[in-house]
Protein backbone atom coordinates (compact mmCIF):
# COMPACT_ATOMS: atom_id res chain seq x y z
CA UNK A 1 0.00 0.00 0.00
CA UNK A 2 1.55 3.25 -0.97
CA UNK A 3 0.42 6.54 1.21
CA UNK A 4 -0.43 9.73 0.60
CA UNK A 5 0.91 11.11 3.65
CA UNK A 6 3.02 10.64 6.27
CA UNK A 7 2.88 11.41 9.67
CA UNK A 8 6.31 11.76 11.39
CA UNK A 9 6.00 11.21 15.51
CA UNK A 10 8.98 11.45 17.97
CA UNK A 11 8.19 11.42 21.51
CA UNK A 12 5.17 13.55 21.23
CA UNK A 13 1.49 10.83 20.39
CA UNK A 14 -0.13 14.02 20.55
CA UNK A 15 -1.58 14.04 16.54
CA UNK A 16 -5.14 14.53 15.91
CA UNK A 17 -5.42 17.44 14.31
CA UNK A 18 -2.22 16.10 12.16
CA UNK A 19 -4.74 13.20 11.26
CA UNK A 20 -7.82 15.56 10.79
CA UNK A 21 -5.41 17.39 8.05
CA UNK A 22 -3.62 14.52 6.66
CA UNK A 23 -7.50 12.68 6.53
CA UNK A 24 -8.68 16.07 4.40
CA UNK A 25 -6.17 14.95 1.59
CA UNK A 26 -7.72 11.33 1.07
CA UNK A 27 -5.70 8.48 0.68
CA UNK A 28 -3.82 5.82 3.12
CA UNK A 29 -2.68 7.58 5.85
CA UNK A 30 0.93 6.04 7.46
CA UNK A 31 3.03 7.44 10.15
CA UNK A 32 6.31 6.22 11.14
CA UNK A 33 7.23 6.96 14.65
CA UNK A 34 10.79 7.39 15.60
CA UNK A 35 9.91 7.30 19.49
CA UNK A 36 9.42 4.92 21.95
CA UNK A 37 7.32 1.99 21.69
CA UNK A 38 4.26 2.93 23.79
CA UNK A 39 4.15 5.87 21.39
CA UNK A 40 3.99 3.70 18.51
CA UNK A 41 1.12 1.50 19.74
CA UNK A 42 -0.89 4.86 20.68
CA UNK A 43 -0.58 5.80 17.06
CA UNK A 44 -1.04 2.51 15.96
CA UNK A 45 -4.78 2.79 17.47
CA UNK A 46 -5.75 6.35 16.59
CA UNK A 47 -6.78 5.35 13.27
CA UNK A 48 -4.04 5.69 10.84
CA UNK A 49 -3.17 3.09 7.67
CA UNK A 50 0.23 1.41 8.95
CA UNK A 51 2.74 2.28 11.26
CA UNK A 52 6.48 2.11 10.60
CA UNK A 53 8.50 2.02 14.44
CA UNK A 54 11.98 3.07 14.59
CA UNK A 55 12.81 0.88 17.64
CA UNK A 56 16.59 1.69 18.93
CA UNK A 57 17.63 1.38 22.97
CA UNK A 58 15.99 3.71 25.53
CA UNK A 59 19.03 6.03 25.54
CA UNK A 60 19.12 6.46 22.31
CA UNK A 61 16.58 10.05 21.20
CA UNK A 62 13.77 9.65 18.92
CA UNK A 63 16.11 12.42 16.55
CA UNK A 64 18.75 9.68 16.28
CA UNK A 65 16.49 7.66 14.37
CA UNK A 66 16.31 11.14 11.42
CA UNK A 67 18.40 8.59 8.94
CA UNK A 68 16.06 5.86 9.09
CA UNK A 69 12.90 7.82 8.87
CA UNK A 70 14.02 9.84 6.25
CA UNK A 71 14.62 6.56 4.43
CA UNK A 72 11.04 5.06 5.52
CA UNK A 73 9.62 8.07 3.73
CA UNK A 74 11.57 7.81 1.12
CA UNK A 75 11.07 4.17 0.14
CA UNK A 76 7.18 5.15 -0.46
CA UNK A 77 7.21 8.32 -1.62
CA UNK A 78 3.67 10.87 0.18
CA UNK A 79 2.35 14.13 -0.80
CA UNK A 80 2.60 15.42 2.02
CA UNK A 81 4.56 14.95 5.48
CA UNK A 82 3.17 16.03 8.60
CA UNK A 83 4.33 16.49 11.61
CA UNK A 84 3.85 18.37 15.33
CA UNK A 85 5.80 21.60 16.70
CA UNK A 86 8.14 20.21 19.14
CA UNK A 87 11.98 20.04 18.27
CA UNK A 88 12.65 16.47 18.14
CA UNK A 89 9.54 16.23 15.39
CA UNK A 90 10.85 19.31 13.36
CA UNK A 91 14.39 17.58 13.59
CA UNK A 92 12.78 13.74 11.86
CA UNK A 93 10.94 16.29 9.89
CA UNK A 94 13.68 18.36 8.60
CA UNK A 95 15.83 14.98 7.42
CA UNK A 96 12.31 13.67 5.61
CA UNK A 97 12.03 16.50 3.78
CA UNK A 98 15.59 17.16 3.04
CA UNK A 99 15.35 12.90 1.86
CA UNK A 100 12.46 13.86 -0.88
CA UNK A 101 13.73 17.38 -1.78
CA UNK A 102 10.37 18.50 -0.54
CA UNK A 103 8.81 21.69 0.08
CA UNK A 104 9.00 23.17 4.07
CA UNK A 105 5.78 25.04 4.95
CA UNK A 106 5.01 25.91 8.52
CA UNK A 107 2.50 28.14 9.09
CA UNK A 108 -0.66 26.46 7.44
CA UNK A 109 -3.53 27.67 8.36
CA UNK A 110 -5.20 25.57 5.39
CA UNK A 111 -4.68 22.87 3.90
CA UNK A 112 -6.66 21.44 0.39
CA UNK A 113 -5.95 19.06 -2.23
CA UNK A 114 -5.86 20.06 -5.57
CA UNK A 115 -5.20 17.85 -8.16
CA UNK A 116 -1.35 15.63 -7.71
CA UNK A 117 -0.51 18.64 -5.61
CA UNK A 118 -1.72 20.91 -2.82
CA UNK A 119 -2.93 24.48 -1.87
CA UNK A 120 -1.83 25.93 1.67
CA UNK A 121 -2.69 29.40 2.80
CA UNK A 122 0.24 29.95 4.79
CA UNK A 123 1.26 32.34 7.46
CA UNK A 124 4.12 34.41 7.25
CA UNK A 125 6.74 36.57 8.94
CA UNK A 126 5.32 36.35 12.38
CA UNK A 127 2.02 35.90 10.89
CA UNK A 128 1.25 39.50 9.61
CA UNK A 129 0.48 38.06 6.22
CA UNK A 130 -1.00 34.95 4.70
CA UNK A 131 -0.04 33.89 0.89
CA UNK A 132 -1.92 31.16 -0.89
CA UNK A 133 0.58 28.38 -1.74
CA UNK A 134 0.06 25.95 -4.74
CA UNK A 135 2.89 23.38 -4.44
CA UNK A 136 3.36 20.51 -6.57
CA UNK A 137 5.64 18.01 -5.59
CA UNK A 138 5.98 16.99 -1.79
CA UNK A 139 5.52 18.70 0.35
CA UNK A 140 6.73 19.06 4.52
CA UNK A 141 4.27 20.92 6.85
CA UNK A 142 5.19 21.79 10.67
CA UNK A 143 1.45 22.14 12.35
CA UNK A 144 -0.09 22.23 15.68
CA UNK A 145 -0.35 18.50 16.44
CA UNK A 146 -3.44 18.68 18.57
CA UNK A 147 -4.66 16.44 21.15
CA UNK A 148 -3.87 12.98 21.53
CA UNK A 149 -5.96 10.72 19.51
CA UNK A 150 -8.69 7.93 21.35
CA UNK A 151 -8.44 5.05 20.43
CA UNK A 152 -10.16 4.30 17.53
CA UNK A 153 -12.14 1.10 16.64
CA UNK A 154 -9.08 -1.12 15.06
CA UNK A 155 -5.14 -0.96 15.44
CA UNK A 156 -2.90 -0.84 12.27
CA UNK A 157 -0.21 -3.51 12.51
CA UNK A 158 3.25 -1.78 13.53
CA UNK A 159 6.08 -2.79 11.14
CA UNK A 160 9.55 -2.45 12.66
CA UNK A 161 12.47 -1.53 11.00
CA UNK A 162 16.22 -1.76 12.37
CA UNK A 163 17.61 1.20 12.52
CA UNK A 164 21.37 2.37 12.39
CA UNK A 165 21.11 5.60 15.05
CA UNK A 166 22.90 8.91 14.66
CA UNK A 167 25.11 9.70 17.06
CA UNK A 168 23.44 10.67 19.66
CA UNK A 169 22.91 9.11 23.32
CA UNK A 170 20.89 10.46 26.14
CA UNK A 171 23.65 9.96 29.04
CA UNK A 172 21.39 12.06 31.36
CA UNK A 173 17.92 13.59 32.13
CA UNK A 174 17.52 16.34 34.83
CA UNK A 175 14.01 18.12 35.90
CA UNK A 176 13.60 21.55 36.01
CA UNK A 177 10.95 21.88 39.01
CA UNK A 178 8.55 23.42 36.62
CA UNK A 179 5.47 21.55 36.32
CA UNK A 180 4.45 21.11 32.16
CA UNK A 181 1.48 22.99 31.27
CA UNK A 182 -0.48 22.84 27.78
CA UNK A 183 -1.50 26.52 27.83
CA UNK A 184 -3.83 25.08 24.64
CA UNK A 185 -6.16 23.54 27.51
CA UNK A 186 -6.69 26.70 29.57
CA UNK A 187 -9.91 29.02 29.29
CA UNK A 188 -8.36 31.78 30.78
CA UNK A 189 -4.44 32.58 30.48
CA UNK A 190 -2.36 35.57 32.23
CA UNK A 191 0.78 36.43 30.65
CA UNK A 192 3.37 38.14 32.30
CA UNK A 193 6.01 40.16 30.95
CA UNK A 194 8.87 42.08 31.89
CA UNK A 195 6.59 44.62 33.74
CA UNK A 196 7.21 42.16 36.29
CA UNK A 197 10.13 43.12 38.65
CA UNK A 198 10.92 40.01 40.55
CA UNK A 199 10.20 36.48 40.65
CA UNK A 200 8.62 36.75 43.89
CA UNK A 201 6.35 38.93 42.87
CA UNK A 202 4.43 35.77 40.85
CA UNK A 203 2.73 35.54 43.79
CA UNK A 204 0.29 38.33 43.16
CA UNK A 205 -0.19 37.09 39.60
CA UNK A 206 -0.75 33.54 40.97
CA UNK A 207 -3.08 34.57 43.45
CA UNK A 208 -5.51 36.24 40.40
CA UNK A 209 -4.84 33.21 38.70
CA UNK A 210 -6.65 31.51 41.38
CA UNK A 211 -9.60 33.48 41.83
CA UNK A 212 -10.40 33.18 37.87
CA UNK A 213 -9.01 29.42 37.42
CA UNK A 214 -6.42 30.96 34.58
CA UNK A 215 -3.24 29.17 33.93
CA UNK A 216 -0.31 31.67 34.11
CA UNK A 217 1.89 31.96 31.04
CA UNK A 218 4.33 34.47 29.88
CA UNK A 219 6.44 36.63 27.06
CA UNK A 220 9.60 35.26 25.63
CA UNK A 221 12.27 37.41 27.96
CA UNK A 222 10.27 35.74 31.24
CA UNK A 223 11.18 32.41 30.48
CA UNK A 224 14.56 32.35 28.08
CA UNK A 225 16.60 35.00 30.13
CA UNK A 226 15.01 35.29 33.47
CA UNK A 227 13.75 31.74 33.95
CA UNK A 228 10.96 32.41 36.05
CA UNK A 229 9.02 29.86 34.18
CA UNK A 230 9.06 26.49 32.13
CA UNK A 231 9.80 27.28 28.45
CA UNK A 232 6.02 25.93 27.38
CA UNK A 233 4.64 28.60 29.13
CA UNK A 234 5.76 31.60 26.89
CA UNK A 235 3.38 33.29 24.20
CA UNK A 236 4.37 34.33 20.50
CA UNK A 237 5.28 33.62 16.83
CA UNK A 238 7.81 30.57 18.08
CA UNK A 239 6.29 29.81 21.44
CA UNK A 240 2.71 28.85 22.35
CA UNK A 241 -0.66 30.03 20.18
CA UNK A 242 -3.26 30.48 22.04
CA UNK A 243 -7.25 30.92 21.79
CA UNK A 244 -8.95 31.37 25.27
CA UNK A 245 -11.89 33.45 26.12
CA UNK A 246 -9.65 35.70 28.22
CA UNK A 247 -6.39 36.83 27.86
CA UNK A 248 -4.93 39.34 30.78
CA UNK A 249 -1.37 40.64 29.69
CA UNK A 250 0.18 42.42 32.70
CA UNK A 251 3.04 43.91 32.13
CA UNK A 252 3.45 42.78 28.57
CA UNK A 253 5.15 45.90 25.97
CA UNK A 254 2.93 44.08 22.95
CA UNK A 255 5.48 43.45 20.95
CA UNK A 256 4.18 41.45 17.35
CA UNK A 257 6.42 38.44 18.32
CA UNK A 258 4.50 38.21 21.72
CA UNK A 259 0.87 39.50 20.31
CA UNK A 260 0.33 37.14 17.40
CA UNK A 261 0.95 34.37 19.90
CA UNK A 262 -3.12 35.68 21.52
CA UNK A 263 -5.11 36.65 18.52
CA UNK A 264 -7.31 34.20 18.72
CA UNK A 265 -8.58 35.06 22.53
CA UNK A 266 -12.07 36.17 22.68
CA UNK A 267 -10.91 39.01 25.06
CA UNK A 268 -8.09 40.90 25.65
CA UNK A 269 -6.91 43.01 28.98
CA UNK A 270 -3.85 44.77 29.12
CA UNK A 271 -1.92 46.63 32.46
CA UNK A 272 0.77 48.42 31.81
CA UNK A 273 2.58 51.50 33.34
CA UNK A 274 3.58 52.89 29.63
CA UNK A 275 0.62 54.91 28.39
CA UNK A 276 1.97 54.35 24.91
CA UNK A 277 2.99 50.98 25.21
CA UNK A 278 1.98 48.60 22.12
CA UNK A 279 -0.37 46.19 23.70
CA UNK A 280 -2.85 48.97 24.50
CA UNK A 281 -3.87 49.24 20.88
CA UNK A 282 -4.47 45.43 20.49
CA UNK A 283 -6.81 45.04 23.37
CA UNK A 284 -10.21 45.14 24.42
CA UNK A 285 -9.73 46.61 28.08
CA UNK A 286 -6.57 48.58 28.78
CA UNK A 287 -5.90 49.56 32.15
CA UNK A 288 -2.76 52.23 32.79
CA UNK A 289 -1.12 52.08 36.23
CA UNK A 290 1.19 50.31 38.56
CA UNK A 291 0.41 46.83 38.25
CA UNK A 292 1.37 46.25 41.86
CA UNK A 293 -1.85 47.91 42.42
CA UNK A 294 -4.11 46.75 40.24
CA UNK A 295 -3.26 43.37 40.35
CA UNK A 296 -4.21 42.86 44.10
CA UNK A 297 -6.95 44.97 43.54
CA UNK A 298 -8.40 42.92 40.61
CA UNK A 299 -7.48 39.77 43.03
CA UNK A 300 -10.16 41.85 45.81
CA UNK A 301 -13.14 42.62 43.61
CA UNK A 302 -13.03 39.00 42.18
CA UNK A 303 -14.24 37.79 46.35
CA UNK B 1 38.59 21.32 14.78
CA UNK B 2 36.73 23.14 12.68
CA UNK B 3 32.77 25.11 13.65
CA UNK B 4 30.36 26.58 11.41
CA UNK B 5 27.98 29.22 12.40
CA UNK B 6 25.13 29.56 9.85
CA UNK B 7 23.66 32.85 10.12
CA UNK B 8 21.06 35.17 8.42
CA UNK B 9 21.07 38.96 7.48
CA UNK B 10 18.04 40.20 7.12
CA UNK B 11 14.56 42.30 8.43
CA UNK B 12 12.28 42.57 11.81
CA UNK B 13 8.36 41.96 10.84
CA UNK B 14 8.03 44.34 14.19
CA UNK B 15 9.39 47.28 11.88
CA UNK B 16 6.94 45.85 8.38
CA UNK B 17 3.85 46.98 7.51
CA UNK B 18 1.27 44.68 5.24
CA UNK B 19 -0.70 46.51 2.90
CA UNK B 20 -4.42 45.69 2.19
CA UNK B 21 -3.45 43.54 -1.07
CA UNK B 22 -1.62 41.30 1.66
CA UNK B 23 2.11 42.39 0.49
CA UNK B 24 4.56 43.53 3.12
CA UNK B 25 6.05 46.97 2.82
CA UNK B 26 9.81 46.50 4.10
CA UNK B 27 10.73 50.03 3.30
CA UNK B 28 11.13 51.18 6.50
CA UNK B 29 12.93 47.73 8.23
CA UNK B 30 16.83 47.73 8.80
CA UNK B 31 18.44 44.79 7.51
CA UNK B 32 20.78 43.51 10.88
CA UNK B 33 21.63 39.95 12.55
CA UNK B 34 18.61 37.90 12.90
CA UNK B 35 17.88 38.35 16.61
CA UNK B 36 19.24 34.99 17.58
CA UNK B 37 22.21 34.75 15.22
CA UNK B 38 24.19 36.35 18.18
CA UNK B 39 23.48 33.90 20.97
CA UNK B 40 24.59 31.15 18.16
CA UNK B 41 27.73 32.71 17.64
CA UNK B 42 28.44 33.76 21.24
CA UNK B 43 27.98 30.54 22.20
CA UNK B 44 30.08 28.52 19.08
CA UNK B 45 32.81 30.94 19.82
CA UNK B 46 32.71 29.85 23.47
CA UNK B 47 33.44 26.25 22.38
CA UNK B 48 35.98 27.40 20.21
CA UNK B 49 37.83 29.02 22.53
CA UNK B 50 38.16 25.76 24.45
CA UNK B 51 38.48 23.45 21.94
CA UNK B 52 41.22 25.67 19.93
CA UNK B 53 38.63 25.46 17.09
CA UNK B 54 38.77 27.80 13.72
CA UNK B 55 35.21 29.31 13.72
CA UNK B 56 32.95 30.11 10.41
CA UNK B 57 30.17 31.78 9.33
CA UNK B 58 28.50 30.82 6.28
CA UNK B 59 25.11 33.11 5.46
CA UNK B 60 23.38 32.81 2.07
CA UNK B 61 20.82 35.31 0.90
CA UNK B 62 19.95 37.94 -1.78
CA UNK B 63 21.38 41.28 -2.45
CA UNK B 64 22.52 42.77 0.70
CA UNK B 65 24.09 39.92 2.63
CA UNK B 66 27.32 40.57 1.30
CA UNK B 67 28.01 43.80 2.30
CA UNK B 68 30.53 45.32 4.34
CA UNK B 69 28.30 46.01 6.58
CA UNK B 70 26.39 42.44 7.30
CA UNK B 71 29.93 40.51 6.96
CA UNK B 72 31.62 42.82 9.86
CA UNK B 73 28.79 42.93 11.93
CA UNK B 74 28.92 38.75 11.90
CA UNK B 75 33.06 38.84 12.12
CA UNK B 76 32.87 41.29 14.92
CA UNK B 77 31.25 38.73 16.74
CA UNK B 78 34.08 36.73 17.06
CA UNK B 79 33.98 34.75 14.13
CA UNK B 80 37.09 33.88 12.52
CA UNK B 81 36.18 34.53 8.88
CA UNK B 82 33.29 34.07 6.83
CA UNK B 83 31.68 32.76 3.51
CA UNK B 84 28.81 34.08 1.67
CA UNK B 85 26.29 33.27 -1.34
CA UNK B 86 24.82 36.62 -2.33
CA UNK B 87 22.25 35.99 -5.22
CA UNK B 88 19.32 37.46 -6.13
CA UNK B 89 17.57 34.82 -6.98
CA UNK B 90 18.03 33.69 -2.69
CA UNK B 91 15.85 36.71 -2.17
CA UNK B 92 12.98 34.80 -1.51
CA UNK B 93 14.43 31.48 -0.72
CA UNK B 94 12.25 29.09 0.84
CA UNK B 95 13.56 26.91 3.65
CA UNK B 96 14.39 24.05 2.07
CA UNK B 97 16.31 25.98 -0.89
CA UNK B 98 18.08 27.82 1.79
CA UNK B 99 19.22 24.71 3.75
CA UNK B 100 20.68 22.95 0.15
CA UNK B 101 22.53 25.99 -0.85
CA UNK B 102 24.11 26.04 3.16
CA UNK B 103 24.59 22.54 2.59
CA UNK B 104 26.91 22.66 -0.32
CA UNK B 105 28.74 25.88 1.25
CA UNK B 106 29.59 23.93 4.44
CA UNK B 107 30.80 20.58 2.27
CA UNK B 108 33.15 23.00 0.08
CA UNK B 109 34.46 24.19 3.30
CA UNK B 110 34.81 20.82 4.32
CA UNK B 111 36.26 18.63 7.49
CA UNK B 112 33.31 20.61 9.24
CA UNK B 113 32.94 18.74 12.82
CA UNK B 114 29.89 20.98 14.27
CA UNK B 115 27.38 23.65 13.24
CA UNK B 116 25.36 25.97 15.07
CA UNK B 117 22.39 27.98 14.03
CA UNK B 118 20.31 30.43 16.06
CA UNK B 119 17.11 29.50 17.69
CA UNK B 120 14.89 31.07 14.46
CA UNK B 121 15.05 33.85 12.11
CA UNK B 122 13.24 36.75 13.16
CA UNK B 123 11.37 37.27 9.98
CA UNK B 124 10.52 33.52 8.99
CA UNK B 125 10.83 32.11 12.50
CA UNK B 126 10.05 28.53 10.72
CA UNK B 127 12.96 26.38 12.80
CA UNK B 128 13.29 24.36 9.94
CA UNK B 129 16.34 25.15 8.32
CA UNK B 130 18.55 23.75 10.63
CA UNK B 131 17.07 20.62 10.47
CA UNK B 132 16.90 20.25 6.67
CA UNK B 133 20.39 21.38 6.58
CA UNK B 134 21.63 18.34 9.13
CA UNK B 135 18.75 16.26 6.99
CA UNK B 136 20.60 17.35 3.78
CA UNK B 137 24.47 16.34 5.46
CA UNK B 138 22.91 13.00 7.01
CA UNK B 139 24.12 14.16 10.44
CA UNK B 140 22.03 14.38 13.41
CA UNK B 141 20.31 17.49 14.73
CA UNK B 142 19.38 18.85 17.97
CA UNK B 143 17.51 21.54 18.80
CA UNK B 144 17.33 23.86 21.82
CA UNK B 145 20.74 23.26 22.81
CA UNK B 146 21.68 25.23 25.71
CA UNK B 147 25.09 24.26 26.01
CA UNK B 148 27.85 22.52 24.12
CA UNK B 149 31.13 21.62 25.15
CA UNK B 150 33.85 18.95 24.54
CA UNK B 151 35.67 18.38 21.22
CA UNK B 152 35.44 17.26 17.82
CA UNK B 153 33.88 13.50 17.85
CA UNK B 154 33.30 13.76 21.94
CA UNK B 155 30.81 16.81 21.87
CA UNK B 156 28.35 17.15 24.99
CA UNK B 157 25.42 18.62 24.37
CA UNK B 158 22.79 19.80 27.28
CA UNK B 159 19.50 20.59 25.27
CA UNK B 160 15.77 21.63 26.62
CA UNK B 161 12.91 19.55 27.36
CA UNK B 162 9.76 20.03 28.76
CA UNK B 163 9.95 20.34 32.45
CA UNK B 164 13.98 19.55 32.36
CA UNK B 165 17.70 19.48 30.92
CA UNK B 166 18.59 16.38 28.99
CA UNK B 167 22.52 15.67 28.36
CA UNK B 168 23.05 14.21 25.33
CA UNK B 169 26.62 12.88 23.95
CA UNK B 170 27.55 13.53 19.90
CA UNK B 171 30.03 11.50 18.38
CA UNK B 172 30.02 12.48 15.04
CA UNK B 173 29.32 15.41 13.22
CA UNK B 174 26.12 17.27 14.05
CA UNK B 175 24.37 20.63 13.92
CA UNK B 176 22.59 22.51 16.91
CA UNK B 177 19.92 25.15 17.05
CA UNK B 178 20.56 26.99 20.03
CA UNK B 179 18.09 27.85 22.20
CA UNK B 180 17.62 31.95 22.41
CA UNK B 181 19.08 32.04 25.99
CA UNK B 182 21.60 29.50 25.70
CA UNK B 183 24.53 32.30 26.04
CA UNK B 184 24.67 35.63 26.45
CA UNK B 185 26.25 37.93 23.58
CA UNK B 186 29.18 40.20 24.24
CA UNK B 187 28.52 43.16 22.48
CA UNK B 188 31.61 44.02 19.76
CA UNK B 189 33.86 47.04 20.61
CA UNK B 190 35.58 49.43 18.88
CA UNK B 191 38.75 46.88 18.63
CA UNK B 192 36.42 43.86 17.38
CA UNK B 193 34.82 46.21 14.61
CA UNK B 194 38.63 47.28 13.62
CA UNK B 195 39.76 43.33 13.93
CA UNK B 196 36.83 42.36 11.94
CA UNK B 197 37.19 44.97 8.52
CA UNK B 198 40.60 42.87 8.59
CA UNK B 199 39.19 39.18 8.51
CA UNK B 200 38.85 37.12 5.04
CA UNK B 201 35.56 37.10 3.58
CA UNK B 202 34.93 34.37 0.95
CA UNK B 203 32.54 35.27 -1.64
CA UNK B 204 31.06 31.91 -3.08
CA UNK B 205 29.02 31.99 -6.76
CA UNK B 206 25.44 30.32 -6.28
CA UNK B 207 26.04 28.46 -9.64
CA UNK B 208 29.29 26.74 -8.56
CA UNK B 209 28.00 25.11 -5.97
CA UNK B 210 26.08 22.68 -7.61
CA UNK B 211 22.76 22.46 -5.45
CA UNK B 212 20.62 19.81 -6.39
CA UNK B 213 17.24 21.32 -7.45
CA UNK B 214 13.99 21.25 -5.21
CA UNK B 215 11.26 18.42 -6.24
CA UNK B 216 8.61 20.64 -5.52
CA UNK B 217 7.55 23.78 -6.94
CA UNK B 218 5.72 26.61 -4.74
CA UNK B 219 3.60 29.44 -6.60
CA UNK B 220 1.92 31.77 -4.87
CA UNK B 221 -1.24 32.60 -5.75
CA UNK B 222 -2.81 35.16 -3.57
CA UNK B 223 -1.74 36.70 -0.80
CA UNK B 224 -3.68 38.77 2.38
CA UNK B 225 -3.83 40.65 5.32
CA UNK B 226 -5.51 38.50 7.91
CA UNK B 227 -8.37 40.11 9.20
CA UNK B 228 -7.87 40.94 12.50
CA UNK B 229 -10.08 40.14 15.86
CA UNK B 230 -11.73 43.56 16.23
CA UNK B 231 -10.83 44.84 19.76
CA UNK B 232 -12.53 47.71 21.67
CA UNK B 233 -9.56 49.08 22.85
CA UNK B 234 -11.81 50.67 25.76
CA UNK B 235 -9.32 52.48 28.58
CA UNK B 236 -10.71 51.94 32.39
CA UNK B 237 -9.59 54.95 34.22
CA UNK B 238 -7.11 53.78 37.29
CA UNK B 239 -6.96 56.75 39.46
CA UNK B 240 -8.67 55.02 42.19
CA UNK B 241 -7.30 51.00 41.63
CA UNK B 242 -10.21 49.60 43.07
CA UNK B 243 -12.86 51.17 41.50
CA UNK B 244 -10.57 50.29 38.04
CA UNK B 245 -10.98 46.53 39.37
CA UNK B 246 -14.28 46.29 39.70
CA UNK B 247 -15.27 48.09 36.72
CA UNK B 248 -13.33 45.39 34.69
CA UNK B 249 -14.32 42.61 36.77
CA UNK B 250 -17.95 43.61 35.72
CA UNK B 251 -17.32 44.08 32.60
CA UNK B 252 -15.87 40.86 32.10
CA UNK B 253 -18.53 39.48 33.81
CA UNK B 254 -20.95 40.92 31.71
CA UNK B 255 -18.89 39.46 28.78
CA UNK B 256 -19.59 36.19 30.13
CA UNK B 257 -15.57 35.55 30.33
CA UNK B 258 -15.51 35.29 34.74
Amino acid sequence: MSVNAWIIVGDHPAIGNLITVARSLGGPLGAVVAGPRSVAEIVAASGVDKVVWCGTPDDVPAEASAQAVAETVAADPPRVLLAGRNPGERVLLGAAAAALKAAVLTGARSVSADGDGVIVVNAVFGDIAEETVAVSGPVALLLDGGPVPPPGASTAPIEEVAVTPLGLKVIETRTSGFDEVDLNEAHRVIGVGRGLKAKEDLALIEALATAISAEVACSRPVAEGLNWMGKDRYIGSSGAHIAPQLYLAIGVSGQLQHMVGVQGAEIIVAINSDPNAAVFSQTDYGLVGDLYQLVPAITAALE
Amino acid sequence: MRIVVAYKWTRDPQEATVRADGTVDWSRAKPGLSAYDPVAMELARQLAETAGAELIGVTAGGKGVAAPIASKAALSRGLDRVVIVEDASLAEASRSELAAVLAEMIRHIGDVDLVITGDSSVDVAAKMVPTVLAGELGWPAVAEATSVSGKAGALRVERAIPGGVQVLEVSGPAVLAASADAAVPRVPGMKQLLAAAKKPVELLELAALKVPPSSAVMTVTGRSRPERKARKGQLIDTTDPAAAAAELVTALREAGTL
